[in-house]
Protein backbone atom coordinates (compact mmCIF):
# COMPACT_ATOMS: atom_id res chain seq x y z
CA UNK A 1 0.00 0.00 0.00
CA UNK A 2 1.41 3.54 -0.79
CA UNK A 3 0.73 6.53 0.77
CA UNK A 4 0.61 10.24 -0.59
CA UNK A 5 3.99 12.35 1.20
CA UNK A 6 1.25 14.27 3.09
CA UNK A 7 -0.28 11.50 4.89
CA UNK A 8 3.16 9.96 5.94
CA UNK A 9 4.07 13.84 7.27
CA UNK A 10 1.12 13.97 9.14
CA UNK A 11 2.07 10.82 10.64
CA UNK A 12 5.23 12.08 11.38
CA UNK A 13 3.54 15.00 13.10
CA UNK A 14 1.11 12.90 14.99
CA UNK A 15 -2.10 14.35 13.22
CA UNK A 16 -3.78 11.22 12.02
CA UNK A 17 -6.61 9.82 12.90
CA UNK A 18 -6.69 6.58 14.51
CA UNK A 19 -7.59 4.88 11.35
CA UNK A 20 -5.24 5.92 9.02
CA UNK A 21 -2.29 5.81 11.43
CA UNK A 22 -2.83 2.02 12.16
CA UNK A 23 -3.08 1.51 8.29
CA UNK A 24 -0.18 3.18 8.10
CA UNK A 25 1.31 1.67 11.07
CA UNK A 26 0.96 -2.06 9.01
CA UNK A 27 2.37 -0.37 5.74
CA UNK A 28 5.41 0.72 7.59
CA UNK A 29 6.12 -2.95 9.12
CA UNK A 30 5.97 -4.05 5.47
CA UNK A 31 7.41 -1.59 3.58
CA UNK A 32 11.13 -0.23 4.94
CA UNK A 33 11.04 3.02 2.62
CA UNK A 34 7.47 4.24 4.10
CA UNK A 35 9.43 3.63 7.31
CA UNK A 36 12.48 5.52 6.14
CA UNK A 37 10.36 8.53 5.05
CA UNK A 38 8.69 9.11 8.19
CA UNK A 39 11.94 8.86 10.23
CA UNK A 40 13.06 11.66 7.52
CA UNK A 41 10.22 14.18 8.24
CA UNK A 42 10.87 13.46 12.40
CA UNK A 43 14.74 14.49 11.66
CA UNK A 44 13.77 17.48 9.71
CA UNK A 45 11.05 18.37 12.62
CA UNK A 46 13.40 17.55 15.25
CA UNK A 47 16.63 19.39 13.73
CA UNK A 48 14.15 22.56 13.16
CA UNK A 49 12.95 22.62 16.72
CA UNK A 50 15.82 22.48 18.69
CA UNK A 51 17.80 25.02 17.04
CA UNK A 52 15.15 27.66 17.97
CA UNK A 53 14.25 26.23 21.11
CA UNK A 54 17.24 27.84 22.81
CA UNK A 55 15.31 31.11 21.50
CA UNK A 56 13.22 30.64 24.51
CA UNK A 57 15.63 30.68 27.18
CA UNK A 58 16.84 33.95 26.36
CA UNK A 59 16.08 36.80 28.59
CA UNK A 60 13.41 39.28 27.06
CA UNK A 61 15.16 42.31 26.14
CA UNK A 62 13.85 45.35 28.57
CA UNK A 63 12.32 47.48 25.59
CA UNK A 64 9.86 44.76 24.89
CA UNK A 65 8.89 44.09 28.57
CA UNK A 66 8.34 48.16 28.61
CA UNK A 67 6.20 48.46 25.92
CA UNK A 68 4.08 45.42 27.29
CA UNK A 69 4.20 47.06 31.04
CA UNK A 70 3.29 50.48 29.46
CA UNK A 71 1.44 50.94 26.18
CA UNK A 72 -1.96 51.95 27.28
CA UNK A 73 -4.30 49.13 26.26
CA UNK A 74 -7.70 49.94 24.46
CA UNK A 75 -10.56 49.42 26.52
CA UNK A 76 -13.28 50.29 25.11
CA UNK A 77 -16.83 49.22 23.89
CA UNK A 78 -18.21 45.60 25.47
CA UNK A 79 -16.38 43.18 23.89
CA UNK A 80 -13.05 44.34 25.27
CA UNK A 81 -10.70 41.46 27.37
CA UNK A 82 -11.58 41.98 30.96
CA UNK A 83 -8.13 43.39 32.11
CA UNK A 84 -9.15 42.15 35.70
CA UNK A 85 -6.72 42.84 38.39
CA UNK A 86 -6.12 46.08 36.61
CA UNK A 87 -6.31 48.01 39.76
CA UNK A 88 -3.73 46.18 41.29
CA UNK A 89 -1.46 46.05 38.33
CA UNK A 90 -0.86 49.41 38.45
CA UNK A 91 0.44 48.44 42.61
CA UNK A 92 2.04 45.16 41.22
CA UNK A 93 4.26 46.68 38.05
CA UNK A 94 6.29 48.53 40.51
CA UNK A 95 7.41 45.96 42.73
CA UNK A 96 8.54 43.50 40.45
CA UNK A 97 10.84 46.55 39.71
CA UNK A 98 12.21 46.42 43.63
CA UNK A 99 12.26 42.79 43.25
CA UNK A 100 15.61 42.04 44.48
CA UNK A 101 15.29 41.64 47.89
CA UNK A 102 11.64 40.27 48.22
CA UNK A 103 10.25 37.18 47.79
CA UNK A 104 7.20 37.10 45.27
CA UNK A 105 4.71 34.73 44.96
CA UNK A 106 3.81 35.13 41.48
CA UNK A 107 1.10 33.05 39.60
CA UNK A 108 0.16 29.40 41.30
CA UNK A 109 -0.80 27.89 38.64
CA UNK A 110 -1.81 24.45 38.28
CA UNK A 111 -1.86 21.16 40.66
CA UNK A 112 1.26 22.86 42.34
CA UNK A 113 1.08 22.57 46.55
CA UNK A 114 3.60 23.57 48.82
CA UNK A 115 2.81 19.85 50.29
CA UNK A 116 4.39 18.40 46.98
CA UNK A 117 7.45 19.82 47.31
CA UNK A 118 8.71 17.19 49.34
CA UNK A 119 12.58 18.01 50.97
CA UNK A 120 11.63 21.85 49.84
CA UNK A 121 13.61 23.74 47.41
CA UNK A 122 13.74 26.15 49.61
CA UNK A 123 14.18 27.22 53.02
CA UNK A 124 13.49 30.61 54.90
CA UNK A 125 16.22 32.28 57.18
CA UNK A 126 16.33 35.69 58.70
CA UNK A 127 13.47 36.33 56.70
CA UNK A 128 14.98 35.47 53.58
CA UNK A 129 13.92 33.16 51.27
CA UNK A 130 17.21 30.72 49.91
CA UNK A 131 17.41 27.72 47.68
CA UNK A 132 18.37 24.87 49.71
CA UNK A 133 18.62 20.76 49.02
CA UNK A 134 18.54 19.32 44.78
CA UNK A 135 17.76 23.24 43.88
CA UNK A 136 20.75 24.82 45.72
CA UNK A 137 23.18 21.93 44.99
CA UNK A 138 21.75 22.72 40.55
CA UNK A 139 22.35 26.38 41.29
CA UNK A 140 26.21 25.55 42.24
CA UNK A 141 27.12 22.73 39.84
CA UNK A 142 24.81 22.96 36.66
CA UNK A 143 26.29 24.16 33.80
CA UNK A 144 23.28 25.17 31.22
CA UNK A 145 25.43 23.85 28.55
CA UNK A 146 25.70 20.53 29.68
CA UNK A 147 22.33 19.57 31.89
CA UNK A 148 21.09 15.80 32.06
CA UNK A 149 17.54 15.64 30.51
CA UNK A 150 16.19 14.32 33.59
CA UNK A 151 18.02 16.18 36.27
CA UNK A 152 15.19 17.21 38.37
CA UNK A 153 15.96 20.87 38.43
CA UNK A 154 16.61 22.56 35.05
CA UNK A 155 19.02 26.25 34.86
CA UNK A 156 17.50 28.88 32.45
CA UNK A 157 20.13 31.63 31.87
CA UNK A 158 22.65 33.02 33.77
CA UNK A 159 23.64 36.56 34.46
CA UNK A 160 24.91 39.12 36.57
CA UNK A 161 22.65 41.72 38.39
CA UNK A 162 23.11 45.39 37.62
CA UNK A 163 24.68 45.29 41.52
CA UNK A 164 26.79 42.69 40.41
CA UNK A 165 25.85 39.49 41.75
CA UNK A 166 25.62 36.24 39.53
CA UNK A 167 21.48 35.35 39.12
CA UNK A 168 20.20 31.74 37.78
CA UNK A 169 16.57 31.83 36.30
CA UNK A 170 15.15 27.70 37.30
CA UNK A 171 13.12 25.07 37.18
CA UNK A 172 12.25 22.49 39.86
CA UNK A 173 10.15 19.85 38.17
CA UNK A 174 7.47 18.37 40.30
CA UNK A 175 4.07 17.23 39.67
CA UNK A 176 3.47 20.86 38.17
CA UNK A 177 6.83 22.96 37.97
CA UNK A 178 7.40 25.53 40.16
CA UNK A 179 10.25 27.96 38.65
CA UNK A 180 12.21 31.63 39.44
CA UNK A 181 14.80 33.53 39.56
CA UNK A 182 17.84 33.01 42.52
CA UNK A 183 21.09 35.42 43.07
CA UNK A 184 24.11 34.53 44.96
CA UNK A 185 24.62 36.34 48.24
CA UNK A 186 27.42 35.24 50.51
CA UNK A 187 25.64 32.82 52.33
CA UNK A 188 23.74 30.91 49.55
CA UNK A 189 21.02 31.32 46.76
CA UNK A 190 19.15 33.74 47.66
CA UNK A 191 15.63 33.39 45.97
CA UNK A 192 14.12 36.56 44.66
CA UNK A 193 11.29 34.95 42.79
CA UNK A 194 9.36 31.73 42.80
CA UNK A 195 6.32 30.78 41.36
CA UNK A 196 3.89 28.15 39.73
CA UNK A 197 4.16 27.13 36.41
CA UNK A 198 1.39 25.79 34.40
CA UNK A 199 1.76 22.31 34.00
CA UNK A 200 2.25 21.13 30.34
CA UNK A 201 -0.16 19.67 28.26
CA UNK A 202 -2.78 22.38 29.31
CA UNK A 203 -4.86 22.40 25.47
CA UNK A 204 -4.15 24.24 22.29
CA UNK A 205 -1.61 26.92 22.02
CA UNK A 206 0.37 25.14 25.08
CA UNK A 207 0.82 22.17 23.14
CA UNK A 208 5.09 20.77 22.96
CA UNK A 209 5.73 23.86 24.33
CA UNK A 210 6.10 22.93 28.00
CA UNK A 211 9.50 22.55 29.41
CA UNK A 212 11.24 25.82 29.14
CA UNK A 213 8.20 28.21 29.65
CA UNK A 214 8.54 30.95 32.36
CA UNK A 215 6.36 32.38 34.18
CA UNK A 216 5.59 36.48 33.66
CA UNK A 217 7.13 37.57 37.29
CA UNK A 218 10.51 35.45 36.33
CA UNK A 219 10.49 37.15 32.86
CA UNK A 220 9.78 40.81 34.02
CA UNK A 221 12.35 40.53 36.78
CA UNK A 222 15.32 39.02 34.45
CA UNK A 223 14.59 42.18 32.52
CA UNK A 224 15.17 44.44 35.57
CA UNK A 225 17.99 42.79 36.99
CA UNK A 226 20.06 42.01 33.90
CA UNK A 227 23.24 44.13 33.31
CA UNK A 228 24.43 43.28 29.47
CA UNK A 229 24.29 40.40 28.01
CA UNK A 230 23.42 36.94 29.42
CA UNK A 231 26.64 34.69 30.40
CA UNK A 232 27.90 32.57 27.59
CA UNK A 233 29.12 28.62 28.73
CA UNK A 234 32.56 30.01 29.22
CA UNK A 235 31.65 32.93 31.37
CA UNK A 236 29.30 30.18 33.44
CA UNK A 237 32.37 27.91 33.83
CA UNK A 238 34.45 30.85 34.61
CA UNK A 239 31.67 32.45 37.47
CA UNK A 240 31.40 28.76 38.95
CA UNK A 241 34.84 28.10 39.51
CA UNK A 242 34.94 31.54 41.64
CA UNK A 243 31.51 29.89 43.63
CA UNK A 244 29.81 32.46 42.02
CA UNK A 245 31.43 35.08 44.41
CA UNK A 246 31.30 38.58 42.33
CA UNK B 1 -7.21 27.87 25.96
CA UNK B 2 -10.03 29.81 27.91
CA UNK B 3 -8.81 33.47 28.03
CA UNK B 4 -11.54 35.27 29.11
CA UNK B 5 -10.77 35.93 32.60
CA UNK B 6 -7.40 36.61 32.51
CA UNK B 7 -5.06 39.26 32.32
CA UNK B 8 -4.20 40.32 28.87
CA UNK B 9 -0.37 41.85 30.00
CA UNK B 10 0.37 39.26 31.58
CA UNK B 11 -0.43 36.84 28.64
CA UNK B 12 1.61 38.60 26.21
CA UNK B 13 4.63 38.99 28.77
CA UNK B 14 4.07 34.69 29.00
CA UNK B 15 4.33 34.31 25.47
CA UNK B 16 7.04 36.61 24.78
CA UNK B 17 9.59 34.19 24.73
CA UNK B 18 7.95 32.41 22.01
CA UNK B 19 6.70 35.44 20.26
CA UNK B 20 10.76 36.31 20.09
CA UNK B 21 11.45 32.49 18.64
CA UNK B 22 8.76 32.49 16.33
CA UNK B 23 10.14 35.99 15.25
CA UNK B 24 13.64 34.83 14.70
CA UNK B 25 12.48 32.35 12.10
CA UNK B 26 10.87 34.56 10.06
CA UNK B 27 13.17 37.30 10.41
CA UNK B 28 17.05 36.52 10.15
CA UNK B 29 18.41 39.54 11.92
CA UNK B 30 17.21 39.69 15.79
CA UNK B 31 16.61 43.43 16.27
CA UNK B 32 14.02 43.08 13.32
CA UNK B 33 12.70 39.83 14.99
CA UNK B 34 12.44 41.57 18.06
CA UNK B 35 10.72 44.94 16.14
CA UNK B 36 8.47 42.58 15.13
CA UNK B 37 7.44 41.17 18.15
CA UNK B 38 7.52 44.91 19.63
CA UNK B 39 4.91 45.58 16.80
CA UNK B 40 2.92 42.62 17.63
CA UNK B 41 2.53 43.74 21.51
CA UNK B 42 1.37 47.02 20.73
CA UNK B 43 -1.47 46.40 18.32
CA UNK B 44 -2.32 43.70 20.90
CA UNK B 45 -3.02 45.85 23.10
CA UNK B 46 -4.08 48.87 20.79
CA UNK B 47 -6.85 46.29 19.61
CA UNK B 48 -7.65 44.41 22.66
CA UNK B 49 -11.22 44.38 22.18
CA UNK B 50 -10.58 42.36 19.10
CA UNK B 51 -9.60 39.15 21.04
CA UNK B 52 -13.17 37.54 21.74
CA UNK B 53 -13.68 35.14 24.70
CA UNK B 54 -13.61 32.14 22.50
CA UNK B 55 -10.13 32.90 21.11
CA UNK B 56 -6.91 31.32 22.26
CA UNK B 57 -4.57 34.06 22.94
CA UNK B 58 -1.51 32.75 21.89
CA UNK B 59 -3.60 32.13 17.69
CA UNK B 60 -4.46 35.58 18.26
CA UNK B 61 -1.14 37.40 18.87
CA UNK B 62 0.71 34.87 16.65
CA UNK B 63 -1.67 35.72 13.90
CA UNK B 64 -1.09 39.80 14.66
CA UNK B 65 3.00 38.94 14.12
CA UNK B 66 2.15 36.71 11.30
CA UNK B 67 -0.02 39.87 9.65
CA UNK B 68 3.26 42.30 10.90
CA UNK B 69 5.69 40.81 8.91
CA UNK B 70 3.87 40.39 6.15
CA UNK B 71 3.27 43.95 6.43
CA UNK B 72 6.28 45.13 7.35
CA UNK B 73 8.54 42.53 6.02
CA UNK B 74 9.10 42.40 2.22
CA UNK B 75 11.17 45.27 2.00
CA UNK B 76 13.35 44.74 4.96
CA UNK B 77 13.59 40.98 3.76
CA UNK B 78 14.59 42.64 0.64
CA UNK B 79 17.64 44.70 2.11
CA UNK B 80 18.76 41.52 4.12
CA UNK B 81 19.02 39.69 1.02
CA UNK B 82 22.31 41.83 0.22
CA UNK B 83 23.56 41.35 3.16
CA UNK B 84 25.85 38.42 4.54
CA UNK B 85 25.30 37.49 8.08
CA UNK B 86 28.28 38.78 9.09
CA UNK B 87 28.80 37.79 12.86
CA UNK B 88 29.71 34.00 11.82
CA UNK B 89 32.90 34.54 10.70
CA UNK B 90 33.78 36.87 13.92
CA UNK B 91 32.90 34.13 16.41
CA UNK B 92 35.17 30.79 15.50
CA UNK B 93 35.82 29.36 18.78
CA UNK B 94 33.43 30.83 21.11
CA UNK B 95 31.67 27.59 22.31
CA UNK B 96 28.10 28.66 21.49
CA UNK B 97 29.11 29.48 17.90
CA UNK B 98 28.09 25.64 16.75
CA UNK B 99 24.89 26.00 18.09
CA UNK B 100 24.62 29.78 16.76
CA UNK B 101 25.79 28.55 13.59
CA UNK B 102 23.26 26.27 13.11
CA UNK B 103 20.75 28.94 14.13
CA UNK B 104 21.71 31.15 11.58
CA UNK B 105 22.04 27.94 8.49
CA UNK B 106 18.45 27.48 10.14
CA UNK B 107 17.36 31.01 8.76
CA UNK B 108 19.17 30.84 6.24
CA UNK B 109 17.11 27.87 4.46
CA UNK B 110 14.14 28.94 5.42
CA UNK B 111 14.30 32.78 4.25
CA UNK B 112 14.66 31.03 0.65
CA UNK B 113 10.90 29.39 0.99
CA UNK B 114 8.02 31.05 -0.29
CA UNK B 115 6.61 33.23 2.26
CA UNK B 116 3.41 31.11 2.91
CA UNK B 117 5.36 27.86 3.14
CA UNK B 118 8.25 29.26 5.92
CA UNK B 119 4.95 30.31 7.64
CA UNK B 120 3.57 26.85 7.55
CA UNK B 121 7.13 25.31 8.87
CA UNK B 122 7.39 27.94 11.16
CA UNK B 123 4.18 27.51 12.79
CA UNK B 124 3.99 23.57 13.16
CA UNK B 125 7.77 22.51 13.09
CA UNK B 126 9.49 25.24 15.22
CA UNK B 127 6.08 26.72 17.27
CA UNK B 128 4.45 23.13 17.69
CA UNK B 129 0.62 24.60 16.86
CA UNK B 130 -0.83 21.59 15.60
CA UNK B 131 -2.19 21.65 11.71
CA UNK B 132 -5.41 22.79 12.79
CA UNK B 133 -4.09 26.06 14.97
CA UNK B 134 -1.26 26.77 12.56
CA UNK B 135 -4.45 26.99 9.96
CA UNK B 136 -6.68 29.55 11.62
CA UNK B 137 -3.10 31.32 12.53
CA UNK B 138 -2.73 31.66 8.61
CA UNK B 139 -6.55 31.84 7.58
CA UNK B 140 -6.36 29.37 5.48
CA UNK B 141 -8.31 25.55 5.48
CA UNK B 142 -6.32 22.94 7.00
CA UNK B 143 -6.03 21.11 3.60
CA UNK B 144 -4.23 24.57 2.54
CA UNK B 145 -1.85 24.63 5.39
CA UNK B 146 -0.84 20.89 4.84
CA UNK B 147 -0.17 21.45 1.44
CA UNK B 148 2.05 24.20 2.44
CA UNK B 149 3.85 22.33 5.22
CA UNK B 150 4.14 19.43 2.68
CA UNK B 151 5.83 21.92 -0.14
CA UNK B 152 8.03 23.65 2.86
CA UNK B 153 9.77 20.66 3.90
CA UNK B 154 10.34 19.27 0.72
CA UNK B 155 12.05 22.98 0.00
CA UNK B 156 13.31 23.21 3.60
CA UNK B 157 15.01 19.95 3.01
CA UNK B 158 16.78 20.56 -0.57
CA UNK B 159 18.21 23.86 0.40
CA UNK B 160 19.55 21.85 3.60
CA UNK B 161 21.21 19.10 1.32
CA UNK B 162 22.75 21.77 -0.77
CA UNK B 163 23.95 24.13 1.96
CA UNK B 164 25.57 20.71 3.51
CA UNK B 165 26.99 19.91 -0.04
CA UNK B 166 26.02 16.42 0.32
CA UNK B 167 23.13 14.74 -0.86
CA UNK B 168 20.96 13.42 2.29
Amino acid sequence: MTFPDEVLMAYADDELDAQTRSAVDAAMAADPEIARRIAQHRALRSRVHSAFDRVLEEPVPARLLKVVRSEPAAAHGDNVVPLRRRQARHWAWPQWTAIAATLIVGVIAGRWGLVRIGAGPVVVRSGQVFASGALAAALSDQLTADQPAAAPVRIGVSFRSKSGEYCRTFIVRQTAALSGLACRAADGWQVSVLAGTQSPGGGPGTYRQAASAMPPAVIVAVGDLIAGEPLDAQAEAAARGKHWQH
Amino acid sequence: MDSSGEDLRDHIIELLPRLRRFARSLARNTQDADDLVQITAERALAHAGQLRPDHSVAGWLFGILRNAWIDEGRSRRRRESLLEPEDIAERVGDPAAAADQELLCLQDALSRLPEEQHLAVALVLIEGFSYKEAASIMGVPVGTLTSRLARGREALQSVLSETAGAPS
